[in-house]
């Protein structure tokens, strides 16, 4: 059940490709953990329009917004967007004490263009903010929405990637650029980089020798607090407290790319706790669900129109073809199914969860909540998938 | 000089874009033309739609008059690299090492010119003063990249530049604002997320002054009811005198066929072009076989390509 996915749980991060319903499975799931009692954030990274407007958010990311809740709710919901450009300004200031130091470093035009990119983008920066979160006595819970990845380990490496960085000297070097080519090199080549970087001087309208040089001096200031930071990161992901839930649909290559993934985390020493399979078409759901939105026209339903044979014949293909789409769903259900458990998934607590297409799309509060209710009564994988 | 003409193909994840791109550049081949299709860095999809291993940086033919290459960001760098700084060692030298790694990251849209030039050069490619593809389809990234990378090259390029650079930016922006040569298809499913982002991204492009194809609206259901027997179903839902499971069915399709009128009614909307509809693809594998109904669709799109 889902209280075995949180039991003991402070973290849980969604993993998927984009464009397979990460943000709304990690909304619902924050929700429904709200709903038992927990006090929880979720932390998301670009929300479409429709979700943004479901939870109630204004368009202001970097703070923690609440997020109303139904009434029997004991617990609270909270949601903040990643802002990945104020937070590593943020960093930045606390790191070096705020001050000329901070002032230096947020200034320069160097730092300006490259601080998404030097901090390994938006995925290094979700882990920084979950790590502010996680360490917060506020909250039991952080629910984390990840960037879409093609590479799983993109977001495990990220704290990795910055601390080899900080202790590659890399920036050292920026600071005498001439070493880049090495001192043997010869008086053209020098002269040619000389050329490169002046050309790339007027093309940037930057001083980027000097620019670099100021940069790298006083980045060295707080490389040593970047670097505890980048471990404790490391730390949370791999410790006890954090799970991991893979989302994907049943479509065919989104399938196979959730087993690329799910190899990739696995041998990155990352249990997979959980999986959200999204957009499972069903049909007995279906018969139970609201009734689909039809558009109607009272007035010309009046009008006679009288049923024939030819409609009956056309109305047990659209149930055979319908069937056929179940069918092909479950064998590559099955696949996965069977893919993921020779991927040494988290054996104790598993949970597989689908959801049924054809759910309301998440446009306003109820319909996350309708989703967190689908989540909250998944059974664990041996019985029967919810329905 | 004859050159070839450029596709490029985005939409939000999860619509189909490298299926659409794929089927495109099928089709082109099987009107006799000579394709090229084009994945960045996304390795996986392409190459198991198209049933090979692994794609290459360099174009390879994998059925007659298609071809297929994955660009690397790394290669691309370097061969831009190279061409800039003409001495082999330099250039080795400065490309192994991480600080210059550092230093492109520190220049806003480098990498995207690189990726760029790399496509422009299987565009412009020519072997005997005729080109080598006819068509490049370019799988691009999912639509909130798409506008840096296409971007890219214009804003470089607008700086007053001298020099090798300066003249490979203004080749890559040349090619991608000639409508002679370049345009974008946007690709949307009948879902109103998908919908939203396309019409985003529509207008974002035009601002650039790219070229567009009428918008790609994928995974279309089949209409399967006329009017007058809409009618007689809502009246047997009425009386109760039908099988629920059996009204049911015809439900999905009508919900899917609303679905998709509501979408092309949106997407017409803002540049009055009528979207081209894909049909949804039941119990299909996603192999290029498979793709041959979408194939016969867009061959419209690059008959005169």
């Amino acid at each position: 059940m889902l209280d075995e996915l949180l039991d003991g749980t402070r973290v849980v991060v969604l993993l998927g490709a984009g464009g397979v319903g990460k943000t709304t499975s990690a909304a619902a799931l924050a929700m429904a953990a709200a709903q038992k009692g927990l006090r929880v954030v979720v932390l998301t990274v670009d929300p479409a329009a429709r979700l943004k407007d479901a939870l109630e958010l204004p368009d202001e990311p970097g703070y923690l917004h609440r997020v109303p809740l139904p009434p029997d709710a004991s617990g609270t919901l909270d949601a903040i967007l990643l802002d990945a450009k104020g937070l590593f300004d943020d960093l930045v200031q606390r790191l070096s004490g705020g001050g000329p130091l901070a002032t230096g470093i947020l200034e320069n035009p160097i730092y300006r263009n490259v601080a998404g990119a030097f901090a390994g983008s938006d995925s290094y920066m979700a882990l920084e903010q979950l790590l502010d979160i996680a360490e917060d006595e506020r909250f039991d819970l952080v629910v984390v929405d990840t960037p879409p990845a093609t590479h799983a380990l993109e977001l495990f490496d990220a704290p990795d990637r910055i601390l080899a960085l900080l202790e590659s000297n890399a920036l050292d070097y920026l600071s005498e650029p001439l070493r880049l080519v090495g001192a043997a090199t010869g008086r053209l080549a020098q002269g040619i980089l000389t050329t490169l970087v002046g050309a790339l001087e007027r093309m940037t309208g930057m001083h980027l020798m000097r620019d670099i040089s100021q940069l790298a001096t006083d980045f060295a200031m707080i490389a040593p607090a970047f670097r505890q930071r980048a471990k404790a990161i490391r730390e949370l992901l791999h410790g006890d407290e954090t799970r991991f839930v893979l989302v994907s649909a049943p479509e065919p290559h989104i399938a196979s790319e959730l087993l690329t993934f799910a190899h990739q985390v696995d041998q990155a020493g990352i249990p997979i706790d959980s999986v959200i399979l999204n957009r499972v078409f069903n049909l007995a759901y279906l018969s139970t669900a609201e009734p689909l939105p039809l558009h109607s026209d009272p007035k010309a339903d009046q009008k006679p129109a009288r049923w024939s044979a030819g409609l009956a014949r056309k109305l047990v293909q659209c149930n055979r073809d319908l069937e056929m789409l179940e069918d092909d769903q479950l064998r590559r259900i099955a696949q996965l199914r069977e893919g993921m458990q020779a991927v040494g998934t988290h054996p104790e607590a598993r949970l597989w969860i689908e959801l049924p297409t054809l759910t309301p799309s998440p446009t306003s509060l109820r319909s996350v909540q309708t989703i967190a209710s689908r989540l909250s009564r998944a059974a664990p994988d041996n019985a029967d998938p919810v329905g | 000089m004859s050159t070839g003409r450029l596709v490029i193909v985005t939409g939000k994840g999860g619509v189909g874009k490298t299926t659409v791109a794929t089927a495109l550049a099928a089709a082109a081949a099987s009107e006799g033309k000579r394709a090229l299709l084009v994945e960045i860095a996304r390795p996986g999809r392409l190459s198991s739609v198209l049933g090979v291993p692994s794609l290459d940086h360099e174009p390879r033919e994998i059925a007659t008059g298609l071809s297929a290459a994955q660009l690397d960001e790394e290669r691309c760098i370097q061969s831009l690299i190279e061409k800039l700084v003409p001495i082999r060692m330099l250039s080795q030298r400065l490309l192994s090492s991480r600080t210059f790694q550092v230093l492109c990251a520190a220049i806003p849209g480098i990498l995207e010119a690189a990726l760029l030039n790399r496509v422009r050069h299987y565009v412009e490619r020519t072997t005997a003063g005729s080109p080598d593809f006819d068509l490049v389809v370019l799988d691009a990234p999912a639509s909130g990249h798409s506008v840096p990378l296409l971007a890219a090259p214009r804003s470089l390029a607008t700086l007053s530049l001298l020099g090798p650079l300066a003249e490979t930016l203004r080749r890559i922006d040349r090619l991608i604002n000639d409508p002679a040569r370049t345009s974008v298809a946007v690709v949307a499913i009948p879902e109103d997320w998908a919908v939203a982002e396309a019409r985003e991204l529509r207008s974002a492009l035009a601002e650039l002054e790219i070229a567009l194809l009428p918008p790609i609206l994928n995974q279309v259901w089949p209409r399967r009811f006329t009017q007058k027997e809409e009618r007689a179903l809502n009246a047997a839902r009425a009386d109760g005198s039908i099988d629920p499971n059996l009204l049911l069915a015809g439900d999905v399709f009508r919900y899917h066929r609303q679905q998709a009128q509501e979408a092309v009614r949106q997407l017409k909307q803002d540049s009055g072009e009528r979207p081209m509809e894909l049909p949804i693809l039941f119990g299909e594998g996603m192999s290029l076989g498979d793709l041959e109904p979408l194939q016969v669709l867009l061959r419209a799109l690059v008959i005169h390509a």
